[in-house]
């Protein structure tokens, strides 16, 4: 026994001897250093759905609306937007209130002249004659306000053209009524003191016309020199000259009677928070965007779609309301497409559009019939999920009527 | 630990000798003993096969003397001073038994028989538990080497994830050392079973068939030793 268990010691210690020789270090694999790949999950709406954009802009590889100002972050915003609020309507435009404050600054200095009603009948009768020479006095402005802003300079008809050619040569739609203003109430403005220097002349037929003779050379010099300008004022000079002041008197009642009319138009009792608002834009998202504006969709990207059980639900729901006579001739391969508004309780709104296609024209036309009896009877809708109002709004259901057959 | 787990993910060292050298005390207890159960399983190994060989050709020499018409009495007495083994011993035990009762003038022959059956029974126990003798070791390295040395490899993964827990990473070369240097305890004790096993059971079907050939040996010899008891007392009794 010694014997052998020396000789297992032995055998032992020399094949452990060799293993750690020839087994030292196993060699290490050699594992190529491949490239890692980036793998992003993306939901497949994210591509099949249209995406936020702007529909005016130019398609790029990402839509995106256009980029806001406001830099304040707003958690879950949806829609894009300026506002701090994320609000669904689209945000107000901001220029609305400036042109209501431009027409309410005229009015007190007209309140004092307006005359009774049949004034103003009679100037609007007038007016309706003059306004037609208008047109050709003036026929290339194109802009129908000059009235408006005429009223306010102090002095009476004549000056009327001669002021609104100022105005196309400036081309500046939106500050032109503001500089008009400007020049009437202060006289800054250096182009407005020479008008009150001509104004007094014009109730003189006479003298005007070398004065007016010498304008169209000064204005040249001050602002650009148009060719059709020195034409108009001329015509306006030689009408000036023709118009007795019966004409004055006319034109006043017109511009009157335009200014009250404006008056009236602009009024409105329910803008009148809004006028007061000084606020810039109300309504709009506050989903921040600062990547320069893409073609893509009004709506969130992320809006919620109906589940197909949830569309089941409400196909169901029609399915049971649906009394499908048996036996109808030609019945096989009728397809019926519902599209039809629902309100936020589920109730339909208007009626729904029913169209069948396949089968003959007899099943095809009791089918439709039936379905949107259904349809109407399964009004209000129940179940739907309120949170997801935008994809059930409007629904568009299939059937196959065989099926319920 | 931790260090020299450390140390060795830092050298790349997955040597044999360094995986043992990284392992916990325990594993390491664990395996220095599967070496050493292996060690004993070879040894073991090793004498059986000696002594079953040499126990082999001393039956088939002896047989062939018992066989070859010499005189027991003759054979006995070249046999009786030597030290006896296998079916020699078993004869010369017979025959002792046999000596000591017709010496003495044993007057019944069935007492005579059972006698001699019994010395032939006792010691062909005798050299049946020497054949068997240590094979209940190789059984217990068998069966128990492989458990040893899970255990080895559970308490060893267990260390090295403690070790990983602390080194706060989770990347495989930190992981592998450990687990590799678990395994080997397995691997140890898998190497002691599996021949522990083998030999076994080749060793425990060698003696059974040693001992089966040493009892027909002893029916044999206990048949012909009644024939000569009948011969020698049937004389006696036709004299008397």
């Amino acid at each position: 026994m010694k014997g052998s268990l020396g000789t297992s010691l032995v055998v032992h210690v020399v094949v452990l001897v060799l293993a750690m020789v020839s087994l030292s270090a196993p060699k290490p694999l050699d594992v190529a250093q491949e490239e890692v790949l980036p793998v992003d999950l993306v939901p497949v709406e994210e591509l099949t759905q249209m995406q936020q954009g702007d529909k005016k802009a130019q398609p790029a590889p990402k839509p995106s609306t256009k980029p806001t100002k406001n830099t304040k972050i707003v958690d879950k915003a949806e829609n894009a937007g300026d506002n701090d609020v994320d609000l669904k309507t689209p945000p107000t435009p901001v220029k609305k209130p400036t042109p209501v404050e431009t027409a309410a600054a005229p009015k007190p200095t007209e309140r004092p002249t307006p005359t009774p009603t049949e004034e103003q009948n009679q100037v609007k009768d007038v007016a309706k004659e003059e306004t037609a020479p208008k047109p050709q006095e003036q026929a290339a402005l194109p802009t129908p306000k000059p009235p408006e802003p005429t009223p306010p300079k102090p002095t009476p008809t004549p000056p009327k053209p001669e002021p609104t050619p100022p105005k196309p040569e400036a081309a500046k739609p939106a500050p032109s009524p503001i500089q008009a203003e400007n020049k009437s109430d202060t006289g800054e403005i250096p182009d407005t003191p020479p008008i009150p220097a001509q104004r007094p002349t014009p109730p003189k037929p006479e003298t005007p016309k070398p004065v007016e003779e010498a304008k169209p050379v000064e204005k040249p010099a001050e602002k650009k020199p148009d060719p059709p300008k020195p034409t108009e004022t001329a015509k306006a000079q030689d009408k000036a000259t023709e118009k007795p002041t019966n004409k004055k008197v006319a034109d006043k009642k017109q511009e009157v009677a335009k200014a009250s009319s404006s008056k009236q138009s602009d009024f409105n009792a329910d803008q009148i928070s809004t006028l007061l608002n000084k606020e810039q834009a109300a309504g709009g998202g506050a989903k921040r965007s600062t990547s320069p504006a893409a073609t893509g969709s009004t709506k969130p990207a992320n809006a919620a779609k109906l589940s197909q059980s949830e569309l089941d639900a409400l196909r169901g729901q029609i399915e049971n309301n649906w009394s499908v006579i048996a036996g109808i001739d030609g019945a096989d391969g009728v397809v019926i497409r519902v599209t039809m508004k629902l309100d936020q309780s589920g109730a339909i709104i208007g009626r729904p559009e029913v169209t069948a296609s396949g089968g003959s024209d007899a099943a095809r036309r009791t089918l439709e019939g039936s379905a949107l009896r259904a349809v109407m009877r399964s009004s209000p809708f129940k179940n739907l999920p309120a949170d997801k109002y935008d994809a059930w709004s409007e629904v568009v259901v299939n059937f196959d009527p065989s099926e319920l057959l | 630990m931790e260090q020299a787990g450390l140390a060795a993910v830092a050298t790349g060292d997955v040597s044999l000798w360094s995986l043992f050298m990284q392992a916990g005390i325990i594993v390491k207890l664990v395996m220095v003993g599967l070496i050493g159960a292996s060690i004993w399983t070879w040894a073991i190994v090793i004498d059986k096969y000696i002594s079953f060989a040499r126990a082999r050709r001393q039956f088939d020499q002896f047989e062939q003397v018992f066989w070859s018409g010499q005189s027991l009495e003759e054979l006995y007495r070249t046999l009786a001073d030597r030290q006896n083994v296998g079916l020699a011993a078993i004869f010369v035990a017979a025959m002792r038994e046999w000596k000591k009762s017709f010496e003495r003038g044993a007057r019944s022959p069935i007492g005579l028989q059972m006698r001699i059956d019994r010395a032939m029974d006792v010691t062909l126990s005798r050299e049946a538990e020497a054949y068997e003798a240590r094979l209940g070791s190789l059984a217990t390295i068998g069966s128990a080497g492989p458990f040893i040395g899970l255990f080895g490899t559970v308490v060893g993964i267990m260390t090295s994830f403690q070790a990983i827990a602390g080194s706060k990473s989770t990347n495989l070369a930190v992981v592998a050392p450990g687990i590799a240097e678990a395994l080997l305890a397995t691997a140890i004790g898998l190497v002691a079973a599996i021949p522990a096993v083998i030999a076994y059971n080749k060793f425990t079907a060698d003696a059974g068939k040693m001992s089966a050939r040493m009892e027909g040996f002893a029916d044999e010899f206990s048949a012909i030793l009644s024939r000569q008891i009948d011969e020698k007392l049937q004389p006696r009794q036709a004299a008397q």
